[in-house]
């Protein structure tokens, strides 16, 4: 019996034992799994929860044959935390800390002393970074390392594959923002919207099936497609750059347009810089000085005015005029001739020819200033071009009640007028375009990240002169490429070229100075003319006219007819006579 | 689910009429059933948790070769960017211009055409004078240095070894053509193409040949 009392009494102590711990047990249940349920769940998410960004990428900016001059790659930031940094073991070799980091520095072409000094200047520091930018052929090369505290994260960078080509155009994006060009002007259509997705994964890094929650969709960019061609670009750059150099001109810059469409196929400014890496560079030359800077352009704009003089009706290429050595404006006040010579028997032809001032003055007399300022206008000037290029000028075309007795005249060859290369091609592009001005045009438009092109509006083609008008002034413009003294520099053998010099004097606040700016504006092949091409020096040094434009002009005319195929010319001018 | 049903509903329609044939043998007969009905209840339960192991080891297996195959993936990728940056840099205008210069071209704005339709000459073809052109200019304003990439380094190198080859040959080989090549030296253009290449007929022959002047 009591054996049978003791073990029961056992049985009883057992028993509370076990529901004491059954107790607890349902205690600790209740507290982890009702009570703080809600917060324990969220910690343990928190631990196994990693949130990446879903990189979207910026949209290219292409030429017109869609090689890409702007455009997102893939490239890494390297960083390490300085506590974990140290010796490590590789195939039972120990790579002592230092070692680690010459090896490092040799793939990414870095400072090893400088790598050292990221760690070692904070060790309790949890992060660090050791090099940006590393691109994925060494990103593949660092992870052959096998090296235990090297972190690598993906970043987007812009690269601009042809450099300094068309940096002009692109423009360049900085850390925050684009800066200037199509890449500012265009962010609506070329910007991308990173995502962001959450994901569990195991003790092991990978990723748990069925946890990634995508928070938020990446939006890839639009590709911006302009009209120019690269090749020509560049060619027209070089030869910017050899004969600025040569000539120590301050700065140059050179447009190609095509004439039927206008559509800009290089808009060139020399220096400029590269959009790759212009921390250096002088923020002079870093933007597009054919649309934002206006010069006041000088005799090329007597071809424009000789055109509104035919086209008003005052005048015609034979006309039969007497250009004075001095052309009096009032008592006192003469207009005079780049080279001063006597009374000169020439037709209106011969007034372009010779570039006479005092000939066009007496042509302008014609015409009343309120119609000229009109017709100034029709061309495109005083406005910005239909390109609206980002920071474009509009030139200045004074209002008629301040155009006073003297700029009357100056105006028809181009001083108390400023216009921009731009408006000065788009000048010329109407002119060989039989008087019709077909608006500028840069940007093609934006192929959306769907597919989808948008054009970019397309102006309505305006009639500015006659197309007798605009004829007559292109065989007179080809006078002085067939007989002019430059006709050995200007001349394409087999083509018909017609083009006209200028040497503007640069306004200073007393009067015009001593520094110049050459130009040569012309077309190919003068019959029907196809492509347009002007070319301007800023200040040059070593010669001071017009003639000194002429050999760039030249090489960038017969690379742009040999680089689009243009058959030679094979119907004979008929020129006008330029004296009588 | 299908296999806990099929468990449950054979062993009830199988006893249904034994419930109505004798109640003396309704014990004996009973735990027969019922054993039935365990071992397939246990069986289907073991089923199921066997299933759902596989089916994990299934799903967490996916993941390992997802992961697996988004790497490849990415490798792809970045291997598709590697090159294609590499064929950017090589294309670029300023390595093409380059390397025309390296392999000894140089360019020439007077072409001529043929006429396809009658071997006429259009334009007037002059020679390149050898001079202009063959030199790349810097047309930035900074004093940055660039750096062209390694692949543009590499094919410069490869070419300029192979020119050195050719050179060391030529001088072997070639003494007397040297002469005759110095004699039509006046025509530079028309002397290389004359010297390298065969004069077969190239694209079957079918244009008119023109009278060489």
């Amino acid at each position: 019996m009591t054996h049978q009392r003791l073990s029961g009494r056992r049985v009883g102590v057992a028993l509370v034992v076990v529901f004491l711990m059954a107790g607890l047990l349902v205690s600790r249940l209740v507290d982890v799994q009702v009570v703080r349920a809600a917060e324990l769940k969220e910690q343990s998410a928190d631990i196994r929860t990693t949130s990446e960004i879903i990189w979207a990428n910026r949209g290219s900016i292409v030429d017109s044959f869609g090689n890409d001059l702007a455009t997102d790659v893939d490239r890494y930031d390297v960083s390490a935390d300085p506590r974990k940094v140290g010796d490590f073991r590789r195939d039972g070799a120990v790579i002592t800390e230092s070692a680690a980091m010459a090896e490092i520095a040799l793939i990414t072409e870095s400072n090893p002393d400088e790598l050292l000094y990221a760690v070692s200047k904070d060790r309790e520091a949890h992060f660090t970074y050791l090099v940006k930018g590393v691109s994925p052929e060494q990103r593949l090369a660092l992870r052959e390392l096998r090296n235990p505290w090297l972190q690598m994260d993906l970043v987007r960078e812009r690269t601009y594959p042809f450099g300094a080509v068309t940096a002009n155009l692109t423009g360049m994006l900085g850390t925050d923002e684009p800066l200037a060009g199509a890449e500012r002007k265009y962010n609506s259509c070329l910007q991308a919207i990173n995502g962001v997705a959450t994901y569990q994964r195991g003790a092991d890094g990978v990723r748990l099936p069925g946890t990634t929650q995508l928070v938020k969709d990446p939006v890839h960019g639009g590709n911006v497609t302009l009209t120019i061609d690269s090749d020509l670009q560049w060619y027209v750059l070089q030869t910017l750059a050899e004969h600025g150099s040569n000539l120590g001109a301050q700065y140059g810059s050179a447009m190609v347009v095509r004439v039927e469409d206008g559509h800009i196929l290089a808009a060139v400014d020399w220096p400029t810089f590269d959009p790759n890496d212009f921390s250096e560079a002088p923020t002079e030359f870093m933007g597009a000085r054919s649309f934002s800077s206006p010069y006041e352009p000088g005799s090329i704009m007597k071809a424009v005015g000789i055109a509104m003089l035919i086209d008003g009706g005052y005048t015609y290429s034979e006309d039969k005029i007497t250009a004075p050595g001095f052309y009096e404006v009032y008592p006192g006040r003469f207009i005079k001739n780049f080279i001063v010579a006597d009374d000169r028997q020439l037709t209106t032809a011969g007034v372009l020819h010779t570039s006479s001032n005092t000939g066009i003055s007496v042509l302008a007399d014609r015409m009343p200033k309120a119609e000229a300022t009109e017709y100034f206008r029709d061309f495109g000037f005083g406005e910005p071009t239909a390109v609206g290029f980002l920071g474009e000028s509009a030139g200045q075309v004074l209002p008629v009640e301040q155009v006073d007795v003297v700029t009357r005249y100056n105006q028809f060859f181009g001083q108390g007028i400023s216009v921009t290369a731009a408006q000065m091609a788009a000048s010329y592009q109407t002119l060989a375009n039989d008087g019709i001005r077909v608006p500028l045009r840069l940007v093609d438009g934006c192929t959306t990240n769907e597919g989808e092109f948008v054009p970019e509006p397309v102006g309505e083609p305006v009639r500015v002169v006659s197309a007798s008008a605009a004829q007559q002034t292109v065989r007179i413009m080809e006078t002085i490429v067939a007989q002019g003294p430059l006709r050995n520099t200007l001349e394409i053998p087999g083509y018909r070229v017609a083009a006209k010099t200028g040497t503007a004097e640069i306004a200073t606040s007393s009067g015009y100075g001593d520094d110049r700016v050459i130009s040569l504006a012309g077309m190919a092949p003068a019959e029907d003319p196809e492509y347009v091409v002007l070319v301007s020096f800023y200040k040059p040094q070593s010669s001071r006219v017009s003639t000194a434009a002429a050999p760039a002009f030249h090489e960038i005319l017969s690379h742009v007819l040999k680089h689009y195929r243009v058959a030679p010319s094979t119907q004979p001018a008929v020129l006008p006579p330029l004296t009588w | 689910m299908t296999a806990l049903a099929y468990s449950t509903g054979r062993p009830v329609a199988a006893s249904r009429p034994r419930a109505t044939s004798s109640t003396r043998q309704k014990t004996r007969a009973d735990a027969v059933p019922k054993l039935r009905y365990i071992v397939v209840l246990l069986a289907g339960i073991f089923a199921i948790l066997g299933g759902q192991l596989l089916l994990s080891i299934a799903v967490s297996g996916g993941a390992y070769e997802i992961a697996s195959l988004k790497s490849d993936v990415r490798g792809s990728e970045q291997q598709l960017q590697i090159v294609g940056e590499e064929i950017s840099a090589l294309v670029a205008p300023d390595t093409l211009a380059t390397l025309a210069g390296s392999m000894g071209m140089v360019p020439d704005n007077n072409p001529a055409y043929l006429r396809v339709s009658d071997g006429a000459v259009v334009g007037e073809a002059i020679p390149a004078d050898g001079m202009s052109g063959t030199h790349v200019y810097a047309v930035t304003a900074g004093t940055e240095t660039i750096v062209s990439p390694a692949i543009v380094e590499d094919v410069f190198l490869t070419i300029a070894q192979s020119q050195a080859l050719e050179a060391d040959a030529a001088d072997v080989l070639a003494a007397p053509q040297e002469e005759a090549a110095f004699a039509t030296e006046a025509t530079p253009v028309m002397t290389t193409v004359a010297t390298t290449e065969a004069p077969a007929p190239r694209f079957g022959g079918s244009i008119p040949s023109p009278v060489t002047r």
